[in-house]
């Protein structure tokens, strides 16, 4: 386990998302899954997804029928409580503290933009955990909501990364004040928050939904 | 400019697939994203879910129409196609197509073909960022307006435009500045004193 965070870091957010601690000693990934109660599997399964350089869908019929669709909502869920709960009020305050110095117009309108942006990440998440999160555990027990189908989601799911990557551009060509040290962490902040959702949504578009497609398809 | 190519891959065969797919990620000029196609009844839908930047198709794959066609009914307009050439085909066949692998192309080979679909492209753009990547006074007064929440119809309105030239003036804003929304467009305005902040709080 310690090999797999050593030579990915980012790999040691997607073990905390699926409620593993640090502090697992020498222990392989099979045995510190076990111990937490993680789904292997579905865990593997992340992981691999993540270190493979290629983003294409997966082709139904190739994932692994072993993937627990309960376990990989468990660490979406706990990715979205960690995006709205902690980074990006994170982000926020550093990015306030960071910019008081520039003129008090400037300082509204970069806070202004932050707050509408994490308002529209707010709604593309709870959708998820109001709407998409119930119709695949309704699903999971066998039932199919007549209204409702995965192409749904998939068609309206759009990239949410792109206005922080419009936030760190206005902030590199426009920022008027004096860069500080602080200013450039939030930067660092943002550019990881960009990578980080868009990989959250790439495990969304290609493994979340053509495992629930797959599993629509047994249910017909 | 630091952008992803997307490319599909249509062909039945998933050793040909990963076999194209390996071989353009030994070209590291191109950051690539990759859609697989393996089935046809999935190849207009695919496009159209992900309009790709390239495509690359063996032309014996049912439904690859006349590529014109393809390109128009799923919206592509501006998609690269490359023939994925493994048996003798008819030169006809293939005028439609932008490009051509052979099966037996190099890695050289092929990387030259993709820079020679996609320089002339980048060029441009490095020219018109040379060239003016600030905005015309028309453009700023359009900021202007964008950020004091007018609508396309108001702002041609006042600036005695078609709100087709508006439109286009937007486009144009966003593709210089990278800011496409209104509230990234507050923050450049009133960087550049273009708007004060009072103006916009009504």
């Amino acid at each position: 386990m310690s090999d797999l965070i050593c030579e990915n870091y980012p790999m040691v957010l997607v073990m905390s998302r699926f409620g593993i601690a640090l502090g697992f000693g020498e222990k392989n990934i099979g045995e510190v899954c076990r111990q937490n109660n993680v789904d292997r599997c579905t865990f593997l399964t992340v992981v691999n997804f993540l270190t493979e350089t290629a983003y294409s869908p997966i082709p139904a019929e190739s994932i692994n029928r072993c993937l627990s669709l309960k376990s990989l909502m468990t660490y979406l869920h706990n990715a979205h409580d960690y995006f709205l709960n902690f980074r990006l009020p994170h982000i926020r305050r550093k990015l306030v503290e960071a910019i008081a110095d520039c003129p008090e117009d400037i300082s509204f309108v970069i806070r202004q933009f932050f707050d509408e942006y994490a308002l529209e990440v707010h709604k593309h998440m709870t959708y998820e955990e109001k709407t998409v999160f119930p119709y695949v555990d309704g699903l999971l027990e066998g039932k199919k909501d007549p209204k409702y189908n995965i192409s749904i989601f998939s068609k309206r799911h759009d990239q949410i990364e792109m206005k922080i990557v419009e936030l760190k551009n206005i902030l590199i060509k426009y920022y008027p004040g004096q860069g500080t040290h602080l200013l450039n962490s939030v930067l660092f902040d943002i550019f990881a928050t960009e990578e980080d959702l868009a990989t959250h949504n790439r495990v969304e578009d290609y493994l979340f939904v053509p495992a629930i497609l797959a599993l629509e398809k047994q249910l017909k | 400019m630091n952008t992803t190519l997307k490319i599909a891959i249509a062909e039945h065969s998933a050793v040909i697939r990963y076999g194209i797919e390996a071989i353009l990620k030994r070209i590291t000029e191109y950051r690539m994203q990759f859609i697989e196609i393996a089935n046809h009844e999935d190849l207009q839908e695919e496009l159209r879910a992900h309009t790709p930047d390239i495509l690359i198709i063996n032309p014996a794959f049912p439904g690859s129409f006349p590529i014109t066609q393809l390109r128009e009914e799923t919206g592509c307009t501006h998609m690269k196609c490359i023939a994925l050439i493994y048996s003798a085909t008819n030169s006809h066949l293939l005028r439609a197509y932008d490009d051509q692998f052979n099966i037996y192309d190099t890695v050289e080979e092929i990387k030259l073909k993709l820079d020679r679909m996609h320089l002339p492209e980048k060029t441009e753009t490095f020219d018109n960022e040379d060239e003016q990547q600030t905005l015309s006074s028309r453009e700023k007064e359009i900021v202007v307006c964008v950020v004091k929440g007018m609508t396309n119809r108001e702002i041609a309105d006042k600036l005695f435009l078609s709100t087709h030239t508006v439109i286009t003036h937007r486009r144009n804003i966003a593709r210089k500045l990278q800011i496409h929304s209104a509230s990234g467009l507050t923050i450049y305005a009133i960087v550049n004193k273009l708007v004060e902040l009072s103006d916009i709080q009504q």
